[in-house]
Order: C-alpha cells, then structure tokens, then sequence
C-alpha cells in the first residue's frame, strides 16, 4: 500500500505541513490519519464529499451558460490547520486594521478628513480612486462600522511570515464555502476532526445579524428588519446570498422587491409594504441607486441612498468603501493604523511600489520583469502581470501601460507564497495557498475562527481565485498549539 | 411572504399547468387527424393555434402538421411552446427553492433537463403519442411531489391558485378546439354553410370518435361513462367539462378549488378577487347548456377564459403589486 506522501517534494518553498526534519508538530495527528489511506478510502471518502456538496446545490454559475450549469467548488480533503498561537496574531493583526479602515472611511466620508487633512493620504489619490464615491458623503454608519463584512486576504512569505496581500472591504464573498466545508469535513473525516479540538464556524449566521442589528439607524426601534439584497439568481454568488439569509432567517430580496417612499425603505409583502431597516446588500455601488449611480440599473432600488442619507436606513457594507481597497490606497494601510490607533502593524503588508513617483517607476521598470504588477481597481485576479511567468512582449505591453497610467498600476515584490499538500490523482503535491479570514464590523469587530483556504490548483500557478480554478481546503483554528501526536496508529485504527 | 416570490410560485403553477395542456391538446388534434381527410389537417392545426392565441407568432409560413408540432412543443421561440412553459416553470421554481420542497424542484429540473437532453425532434416524429404522453405523465408527477411533499401554507396555495386558475382557461380551450373544428368542417362543407351546419350538428352529435378523444384528453372519458352509459351526446360532454363538480378537470372544479385557495390566502375575508372569482363561478354554475350550440359556444367559452383573466389580474394587484402612497414619482423623477 502506498504512502499518500511518499514522493512529496518542497522544492524549496515555505511548506504548511513540512519543515526540513519532517511534519510540523501540528500537523503530525492529521498526517499520520490520512498517510496511508488506500486509493478506495480516499475515494469513498470524495463520494461522501462530492455527495453532500451537490444535494447541498454548493454551486456557482459559469456565466454565459443558458443551460444554468451550476459547478462545485473543489475542496480538498487534507485541511489547513492554523495553531492558536499563530492564529491570535492574525486575529488581532486583522481586528487591528479593519479598526484603522473603518476610521478612516468613517472621517473621510461622514468625519473630518483627519488622514487627508495631514497628509497620510494623499488627498488626489483618495479622490482619483475608482471606489471613491462622492454620493456617500454625510452618510454616518453607527459604530462607524462601514465594513460590516471585510475578508482581508493574507499570504505566507518564505519565512512563513503572514502579510496582507489586499483588503476587500465592499462585497467579499466565500464565508459560505467555509461553513460548508466544514460541515462537510465534519462527515468526511470525523474522528481526525474530533481529535485536533478544532475551534468552531457555525455562529457565523448569528454573529452577522447581531452586527447587522446594531448598525440599525435610530429611527427603527427595538426590533429592526435586516434583509439581504441580491442581483437575483444568475449572479455567480447567488448561492451564497440565499444560504447567508438562511442561516439568519432573514429575507433575500432582489431590488424589485423594495420600494422608497418618503426616504423610508419598504419591502412589498403579499400583506402590502413593509418597512426595512438594514440591508446587507450584495450589489455593487454601481447598481445599487439608479437614481444616483448607474441609471440602467434595473438591478437597484431608486431613492436608496436618499433614504440612507435621511438616516431611515442602513446600508452595509457602506457605498464607497472601494477608495480603501483600492490597490494604491492598500499601501498607506500601515499609515492609517499609526495614524488612528496610535498602533504599530501587527500584519505587515507586501512590498509595494507606487508608479506615480518617478523614482520607484524607474527603479521598477528597470526589474519589470522580476516583479508583479496589478491593476489597483481590479480584484479576483484579473489583468495580473507576473513578470518571471510571463512573455516578453507581456512585459513590454505592460511597460507601456504604466508609463500611460501610473496611477492605475501598483508593483509587488513576488510573494513565494506558501506550499500545502494538496490530494491531486492519487498523491500529495505541494500548492500555493492563502487564507482569507472574515471580520465581522458591529459594536465591535470579531474574526471568524479560520476563513476560506484557497488553493491554487494548477502546478506552479500563485493565483488562487475561484475564478481562475481555485479549489479550497477547510481551515481548521486550533484550540491548543500543538496538539498531541498519534505516532502509533494501527492498521484496525485507520478510521479517520 | 414577498410578493415577487408569490407571483412566481402562481406563474410556476400556471407554466406547468400550461405544458400539460398543450400535450393534451395537440395530442388529441395529432390523433383525431390520422383518421380525417387531408384537406381538415391544416385548418385543424390552425384552429389549434388559435384558440392558444398563437397564431400571430406563428407567423405566415404554411402550417403543416409537422412544423405545427414542432412549433407547439419544442420551439423554444414560442413563450407557449411546452418546452418554453417548462423552463419557465424550472426559473419560477429555482427562484422559490428556499421556500419550496426539495423534491419539487428535483422534479421539475429533471423535467426540463430531460427536455434538454432529448432528441425530440426526431421523437416527435417518430412516436409523438409516447413523448406526449410522457410529458403529460411528468407534469402530473410534479403535482403528485408537491401534494405529497409541501404544507398547505401561502406557497403552496400560490402555487396551486395559478395551477387551478390556468387548468379553468384551459379546460375551455380544449373543447374549443374540438368544437371548432366542428365549426371549420360546417364553413369546408360544399354545398355551403347551411348544409355545413347540418353536417357539422350531424358530424357533431353521432361522431362518437372524435368526442370520446376530446373526454379522453382530459382523463375525463371513465367518469363520463360511468355517468352517462353509452351515450355520446356532444351537449352532455360539453356540460360535464364545464360544470361536473367533482370532476378534476371541469371548469367549475378548477374555480370551486380556486376559490377555497383565495379565501385562504386573504384570511377569509371578502376581497376584490374572491368577489369576481365568485361572479364568474355562479354565472357558470348555474347557466343552462342545452342551448349553448345555438347561441355559439365558442364565444361563451371566450367570455368565462375572460372573466378567469381578470380574476389573475385582481389576484396581481391585490398581491403581487403593492404600491405605496407617497412620494414616489417625485423620486423618480428627482
């Protein structure tokens, strides 16, 4: 019977499981359940997997499919684990800075500009970013929570060290692929699960209505109505929007479904109107108002934003947040955490080279080719320049576009991310890998145990992105730092 | 509930209903025709689109029988087309998934993943009475899953609201359809009109065949026997779809069920909708069909598919379409 790990290589990168001696002590329990799994475990194993993930419908839509082809998203069946002590610095490193960002987009939109005021920001670049939305000034969000939801992309160096590699504070999507992972690694390894004492996930439907609650404007009273608000069933996360409002027992609306009146929000029941209080929309800014924003959005409410600004109701995550997630902006995060909290970052970020200033163009043009190069607007890794990937006139054709715009660029030192092994055939092999832990903004902010795992399933690729055929691992927080060891498992114990 | 999320569940109701009925009626047109003359087929075929309101988009072309089917189940550039109600049906029901049972939308997405995946053009040459009957059979199974698998609460009674408010319309276009083909038989007859009428009431009152298949049509041929014996007199046949009460086909049971659903669905209070649904259901009850032949049946057939539309519509605006009573133009203008 084969060694599940028997030909693993690490190839010189920071592996997750494996250090130079041999598995990482946090590792061992979990490795020693898996190494000598046969080939028909395993794939009794992915049956029960593959099972539960489809009557579940865990799907996203490939869009222009008319035949509504509705495909799962892989999750491997080895599991990220994080020990306690690694996981309190990412817990505090990303409470830390979802703070700083709420603070500054609270001042800069509904305060006093105090970053732009002194200087840490540049105030033309904050106005010349795609998400900066002149709409949503004087609109106030209690507790200055206006990243409700935010999913701070982290990254491992090749010391292991994590850094933020972006922030997604408008719509971050993929809580619900953590959930239903877990669910699902709770049947397919049930014994290695109990174990390894994992911290739990599920009291994330709860945690987010309890924020989405107290971010209610004063006006709603003691019982406020939360909804959450779809683009509608072809939207890729669709999903995702119906299972968040499952697991709050709250409505999922389409834009259709409201209507303002008098700056009041109303949803139109079978019974007749009935009034809205918050509404975790899942609509970009662009179509959330046609009133204000894109007019051939049949997608929004018309009045939204009016009824927003007269204080009827909340809208969250809040309009604009783009500004801060904006791949330029991402560089003076660090500043923003000095700035507001008087704090040093816990996270640092990657190295990052501004384009506007003559210098570091120069410089990064000298050494194009060594470098990553991203638009600052884009997300989901999209129109990425990864010099030692890519072909010369790739190089060139982005050489010509920084000299043309170098506002919309920013370049990066290459992350060599992290390795994890990952089951592809019948064997493990090493893939890149980052995590996207999830906060939740109400009175306070709170990370959720974990977050999503992305695995970058094409050999050698550092993109991990759905989108770009990604799979996922559950994550599992520890609750100890390293667990106990079972060096002595026999072959009748193999049960994992 | 949310009003979209209620429209859609009385349209998926009404999709399925419609695809079901479509079977039916081609079915029995297909079948009626293989032992007619040659020169009825395609008048047939045209009176079949009509009374579906069809016709226009079927547009100039000649209408021979094998682009008429075509067009009927498979054209997916026709709304009413059963393929087209079907999918239809399958958004609906995609759109309430969280409210419906999982069996149900399994049902139906098998349904139109089937129809996908078939070869049904060459099946509807080949054998159109086992891919119709096959439909018929789906559509029922749907039903069948949805009474066996949900509670009777609001989306269940919009669901079947629609179903029982489409079967009523349709009931009346079945016979219809037989009877104007009886009609098309009087204006074809040679010898003129007057004559035509003669054959046509003589056609109409002896040709057992072509009645049998119209009670057949509406799995209503076992109890039509039961009740009248042997006779096939087409006036009995015409009141027993229209006014049978117990029969699950017939007009008066579809508004009778529709109606138990509507008062349900308002908390039993008087509405603008069970007030016309009620008109409309006593105005047929207690009408005498003996002289329906001779006042024209198709118009009084045309006249209830009416008073069934404005039910639907008072059902929309009295559930579906809530405004508020403020400022909204000035919004929208702003």
């Amino acid at each position: 019977m084969g060694d599940l790990f028997s030909d693993y290589t690490l190839d010189g990168f920071f592996d997750e499981v494996f250090e130079a001696t041999g598995v990482r002590p946090h590792y061992r329990g979990v490795v020693e359940r898996l190494r000598y799994l046969s080939s028909a475990d395993l794939e009794r194993r992915e049956v029960i997997r593959d099972g539960i993930f489809r009557s579940a419908g865990i799907t996203f839509t490939v869009y222009g499919d008319d035949d509504g082809i509705e495909r799962t998203f892989p999750m491997d069946l080895l599991p990220r684990l994080i020990p306690a002590n690694e996981w309190d610095v990412i817990e505090r490193g990303v409470v830390q800075r979802v703070t700083a960002l709420n603070r500054f987009l609270e001042d800069l939109y509904a305060g006093e500009q105090a970053a732009v005021h002194d200087g840490v920001v540049p105030r033309w670049l904050v106005h010349t970013a795609e998400g900066f939305r002149r709409e949503a000034f004087g609109i106030a969000v209690p507790h200055a929570a206006r990243c409700l939801v935010s999913g701070v992309d982290l990254v491992r160096d090749h010391e292991g060290t994590y850094r933020v590699l972006e922030d997604n504070l408008r719509n971050p999507s993929g809580i619900s692929y953590v959930l239903e992972n877990r669910a699902a690694m709770t049947r397919v390894l049930p014994v290695a699960f109990a174990e390894q004492r994992v911290r739990p996930v599920d009291h994330y439907g709860p945690m987010l209505l309890r924020a989405l609650r107290s971010v209610a404007p004063p006006s709603a009273g003691e019982n406020p109505l939360a909804v959450v608000l779809t683009p509608g069933v072809y939207n890729s996360a669709y999903f995702e929007h119906a299972f968040l409002a499952r697991q709050m027992g709250i409505q999922l609306v389409e834009g259709r479904d409201l209507v303002v009146d008098e700056h009041v929000v109303y949803m139109r029941t079978t019974k007749g109107l009935e009034r809205v209080d918050v509404i975790y929309r899942r609509i970009d800014d662009d179509f959330l108002d046609p009133v204000v924003f894109r007019p051939d959005s049949a997608l929004g409410v018309p009045g939204l934003l009016s009824a927003a600004r007269a204080g009827n109701v909340t809208i969250a995550n809040a309009v604009g947040n783009g500004v801060a997630d904006d791949k330029a902006v991402y560089a003076f995060v660090p500043d923003m955490i000095r700035f507001y909290l008087g704090e040093e970052p816990i996270l640092p970020n990657v190295q990052t080279y501004l384009l506007w200033d003559d210098d570091q163009r120069a410089a990064v043009l000298d050494r194009l080719g060594e470098l990553v190069v991203k638009p600052v607007a884009e997300s989901g890794g999209y129109g990425l320049l990864i010099g030692p990937h890519a072909t010369d006139e790739e190089v060139e054709a982005f050489r010509g576009r920084i000299t043309d715009d170098p506002r919309g660029y920013i370049a990066q030192e290459i992350v060599a991310l992290s390795r994890h092994p990952t089951l592809i055939g019948d064997r493990m092999e090493g893939r890149h890998i980052d995590l996207r832990p999830f906060a939740i903004s109400g009175e306070q902010v709170e990370v959720i145990p974990g977050g999503l795992t992305r695995v970058a399933l094409k050999r050698g690729s550092l993109v991990v992105n759905s989108s770009q055929g990604g799979g996922s691992k559950d994550t599992w927080v520890l609750q100890a730092d390293a667990p106990t060891t079972r060096s002595d498992v026999s072959a009748t114990e193999r049960e994992v | 509930m949310l009003a979209r999320l209620a429209e859609n569940l009385f349209w998926a109701g009404r999709y399925v209903e419609r695809a079901e009925d479509t079977a039916r009626m081609v079915d029995v047109t297909y079948h009626t025709l293989l032992e007619s003359p040659q020169g009825r087929v395609s008048q047939s075929w045209e009176q079949l689109l009509e009374v579906l309101h069809l016709q226009q988009l079927y547009g100039e072309q000649p209408i021979e029988p094998e682009r008429a089917v075509e067009f009927l189940v498979i054209d997916r550039d026709n709304p009413g087309s059963i393929a087209a109600c079907i999918t239809r049906a399958r958004e609906n029901v995609r759109s309430v998934r969280e409210l419906v049972s999982s069996e149900l939308w399994e049902s139906v997405n098998d349904l139109h993943l089937t129809l996908r995946s078939r070869d049904m053009r060459q099946e509807l040459l080949d054998q159109p009475f086992q891919l119709l009957r096959w439909i018929r059979r789906d559509c029922m199974t749907i039903y069948g899953v949805a009474s066996e698998t949900m509670p009777r609460d609001d989306v269940w009674r919009f669901m079947a609201l629609g179903r029982l408010l489409e079967r009523a319309e349709m009931t009346c276009r079945l016979i219809d359809v037989r009877y104007g083909q009886l009609e098309s038989i009087v204006n074809a007859s040679p010898r003129g009109p007057a004559a035509g009428a003669e054959t046509a009431l003589g056609a109409g009152r002896t040709d057992f065949h072509h009645w049998t298949a119209v009670l057949k049509s509406a799995s209503a041929l076992e109890a039509y026997r039961r009740r009248y014996r042997s006779s096939m007199d087409p006036a009995d046949v015409v009141e027993f779809l229209l006014l049978e009460p117990d029969l699950p086909r017939s007009v008066v049971f579809c508004l009778t069920g529709a109606m138990h659903q509507l008062e349900a669905l308002s908390g039993g209070a008087p509405s603008p909708a069970t007030r016309r649904l009620g008109r409309a259901t006593s105005s047929l009850q207690y009408r005498d069909v003996t002289d329906l032949f001779d006042v024209g049946l198709h118009e009084f057939l045309d006249g209830v598919q009416d008073q069934v539309g404005d039910v639907a519509e008072t059902v929309a605006s009295e559930f579906f379409r809530h405004q508020p009573t403020g400022a909204m133009h000035a919004i929208a203008a702003g």
